[in-house]
């Protein structure tokens, strides 16, 4: 039993340098502000400075793995996510999902020509697949592609996708055959620009604009846009989401729950600070111990995964342990700031310039998103313990 | 990155695994649930066979682990004794085994370690009493006393003991007892001592875990050479008391598995209104919330083994996260496996209680969950700056 990760040798020095440089040097001021998770900026100039960033970090030679056919060094690969986490700007642009399902499922042609331009940030894609009337059930999904000479003819309505106010792409899954269910879908390339697609960006409980509507009217997309083949949709879209799990989770600035005691030492409570409060410590302590069990269920995954043994209650159990114990940290760094916890951003009262309340209200975005709670029990309940399935009602 | 059992891990399991089912099933327990003893000696002379005393005694004293981690190793077996709900003296052994082993003078090593690793004999660790295991909370005195007796012969400077230890694991069996006492301004000193030895008694506490028998340990002028002192102090208790947290979790980890297994069978075989009830969505969704609960309990114990076996800077932290979480989890989890039962699970012939009698004292022992996660949260405030990110 090991849980080591190799130290990245010396010699690696250099090549953290080079790209520490070029970061320094091309990493734009933007008039955005940054915030906990998958966010997108508001204005079109940040969206321009950062396409501009991430094409010179392409230029210079650095490029993930996901972007590409072949593998790169690991240990290259290591720096470069930690040095493009640490510069404290998106290096991608868009949602990234459909490189999993290009390089899984794509041809040479639509890899060569999709996969390069999302790394140097000259594609920004979204996501469409969620209806308003299919979230969890996605399978139920309505927006319909009718073949029509070499086209599909889309018409349908789609949400929950981000950046979709930005993207050049989309990842789109429509019902293109005469079957009900997963069968029926087909995963589509939408060219963005394609007259008869109206983008509405919506507002969520955090004020910000992370997600759109999309409206299709009969837009017209070429059958040559098929990721995969007709029919695969579903097969093509549960692909590329188990890709997508296994890197949820972390979050930039550093162990919560050393965040959150000093949360506890900058906050009165009775007469003392609360981080001298019986209760507080106590809680903080459960917070902490559920904090570092979330990395050891992320080390047997890998683990798991190594060994081909993944079970299909491993990737539900992450995702809810992270994102409940998400939104447990940031409602327990409220309640240490009492009332204080009123003020937010931009007010000269507020607690770290209101991050928390921020973090708060988006952390409902992860029990939601990528399956919600609900979803993912049922996924460990009825695939991983094998109890029934859940009845279907008419559709 | 590794996270898991090897081959001879697993196969280590699955010998321990076959011999107690064969030998000590759960059923097997229930004549004597209530019987003044219930530890038998002939199958734990069996286990040492299998390994269970022998992973943290050196070979020289006829022990040997499988691999070259021996706490991980003994986690295979922590969890399978704490699957059968196993009521023999296992964590006393061990941490009894490491203390000589690791701190233990040559001649005390030599003179204990080769029996308790053959299994011909065991020990019993003797923290304290009431409440948290602290210093304040030890209630055996040592006085400094001249003419004493040594167990080799002769006479010179030793202790005499007084005062009582409670709740020790087979105390009323154990052949050899490591006693924390208190001496002059408090010092910490740990002593071995003899069943044999005059003044030394002990009383079965009646008690609520009906698989495993707790006793108080009565030291009335107990006189002991100063050749049986293991030196190290508190040192010593401290590393006690972390492989004691590890084995502990261990044990509860394998317990909650069976009784999760079998709550998740029962639910999948009864019928009401028609169905199973184990197709209600209320019933699965509990029992996804148990699995969840169960994997980290799971990870937090092997962790832990890992951290402490092989002196990871933060096995400090891994020990407290397994005991603020582990114990209390266990516990949970019999609560919803016994009203998940229903009528049936509050029946005495069923056995959903006993592992609830079972959790709740490893909910207790070696510090409450409220007391480690008190300690990791002083060892996350230590790590946090003043200011700025962590």
């Amino acid at each position: 039993m090991d849980v080591d990760v190799p130290a990245i040798p010396e010699s690696y020095d250099r090549y953290r340098a080079a790209l520490r440089s070029v970061i320094a040097a091309h990493r734009p001021t933007l008039v955005w502000r940054q915030r906990a998770g998958v966010r997108v900026p508001d204005l079109a100039e940040d969206v321009e400075k950062l396409r501009v960033y991430a094409r010179a970090i392409y230029d210079a030679g650095y490029v993930l793995d996901r972007f590409r056919t072949e593998r790169g060094d690991p240990y290259e690969q290591r720096i470069l996510e930690q040095e493009l986490s640490a510069a404290g700007v998106p290096h991608i642009l868009g949602n990234p999902l459909v490189s999993g399902a290009l390089r899984l499922f794509g041809t040479d042609e639509q890899r060569a020509s999709y996969l390069p331009a999302i790394a140097r940030g000259e594609h920004i894609w979204t996501q469409l697949f969620s209806e308003p009337d299919a979230g969890s059930d996605l399978t139920g999904l309505r927006t319909r592609g009718t073949e029509d000479g070499d086209d599909f003819v889309v018409v349908g309505q789609k949400v929950w996708s981000t950046w979709a106010q930005w993207a050049d792409y989309g990842y789109l899954l429509a019902r293109t055959e005469p079957v009900d269910g997963s069968g029926g879908i087909t995963a589509f390339v939408v060219d963005m620009r394609t007259p008869g697609i109206d983008v509405r960006p919506l507002r969520e409980i955090t004020g910000t604009t992370d997600f759109n509507e999309v409206f299709f009217d009969e837009v017209r997309v070429p059958a040559s846009n098929i990721i995969g083949a007709r029919g695969e949709g579903w097969k093509i879209a549960q692909a590329s989401l188990i890709e997508e799990r296994s890197g949820v989770g972390g979050g930039a600035g550093g162990d919560p729950i050393q965040r959150l005691v000093r949360v506890a030492r900058q906050h009165r409570r009775g007469d003392g600070a609360a981080i001298e409060d019986g209760a507080v410590r106590q809680h903080l302590g459960l917070l902490a111990a559920r904090s570092r069990i979330q990395r050891h269920l992320g080390q047997r995954i890998a683990t798991k995964a190594a060994r081909g043994e993944i079970s299909a209650a491993d990737a539900p159990t992450s995702k809810i342990w992270w994102s409940e114990l998400n939104l447990e940290i940031s409602e327990t760094a409220l309640a240490l700031q009492g009332p204080r916890s009123l003020a937010t951003e931009g007010d000269a009262l507020s607690y770290e310039d209101g991050r928390w309340q921020d973090a708060f209200l988006y952390a409902r975005a992860w029990t939601i998103a990528g399956g919600t709670n609900e979803i993912m029990r049922n996924v460990i309940a009825e695939r991983g313990l094998g109890l029934p399935r859940e009845p279907r009602g008419q559709r | 990155m590794d996270f898991g059992f090897n081959e001879e891990q697993d196969l280590l399991r699955e010998t321990s695994r076959r011999f107690l089912a064969e030998r000590q099933p759960v059923a097997s327990l229930r004549p004597r649930i209530e019987a003044p003893d219930i530890f038998d000696p002939e199958i734990w002379r069996h286990g040492a066979e299998l390994g269970w005393t022998a992973m943290l005694i050196p070979a020289e004293f006829g022990g040997g682990s499988l691999t070259g981690q021996p706490l991980v190793d003994l986690m295979v077996l922590a969890e399978e004794l704490g699957r059968v709900l196993n009521p023999g003296p296992f964590v006393g052994c061990n941490v009894v085994a490491d203390a000589l082993a690791r701190s233990g003078r040559d001649l005390q090593a030599k003179t204990y370690l080769p029996d308790l690793a053959a299994g011909a004999t065991t020990a019993a660790w003797c923290l304290s009493g009431d409440g948290a295991p602290v210093v304040s909370a030890v209630e055996v005195r040592a006085t400094a006393e001249s003419e004493v007796e040594a167990e080799g012969g002769g006479t010179g400077d030793g202790w005499r003991l007084d005062g009582v230890s409670r709740y020790v694991h087979e105390g009323s069996s154990a052949a050899l007892f490591l006693v924390v006492a208190l001496g002059e301004g408090d010092r910490v000193v740990n002593l071995l001592v003899p069943r044999t030895a005059a003044g030394l008694s002990s009383r079965t506490v009646t008690g609520l875990d009906l698989t495993r028998r707790f006793s108080e340990v009565t030291f009335d002028g107990v006189r002991v050479s100063a050749a049986n002192e293991v030196p190290g102090g508190w040192d010593v208790v401290e590393r006690c008391l972390a492989v004691a947290t590890v084995l502990q979790a261990g044990d509860s980890v394998g317990a909650a598995e069976v009784l999760f297994a079998a709550t998740v069978d029962y639910l999948q075989r009864r019928v009401q209104f028609g169905r199973t009830i184990a197709s209600y969505q209320a019933i699965k969704h509990r029992l996804a919330d148990l699995s969840m609960e169960l994997e980290g309990m799971r990870v937090a114990a092997e962790y832990a083994a890992l951290a402490l076996g092989d002196g990871f800077d933060d096995a400090p932290e891994a020990v407290a996260t397994a005991g603020a979480y582990v114990g209390d989890a266990f516990s949970h989890l019999c609560g919803e496996a016994l009203q998940l039962h229903g009528g049936i699970g509050f029946t005495w012939e069923h056995d959903v209680h006993l592992f609830s009698r079972r959790a709740k004292a490893n909910q207790v022992l070696f510090g409450d969950g409220s007391w480690h996660r008190e300690r990791l949260v002083r060892l996350v405030e230590a790590a946090t700056g003043a200011t700025g990110e962590a």
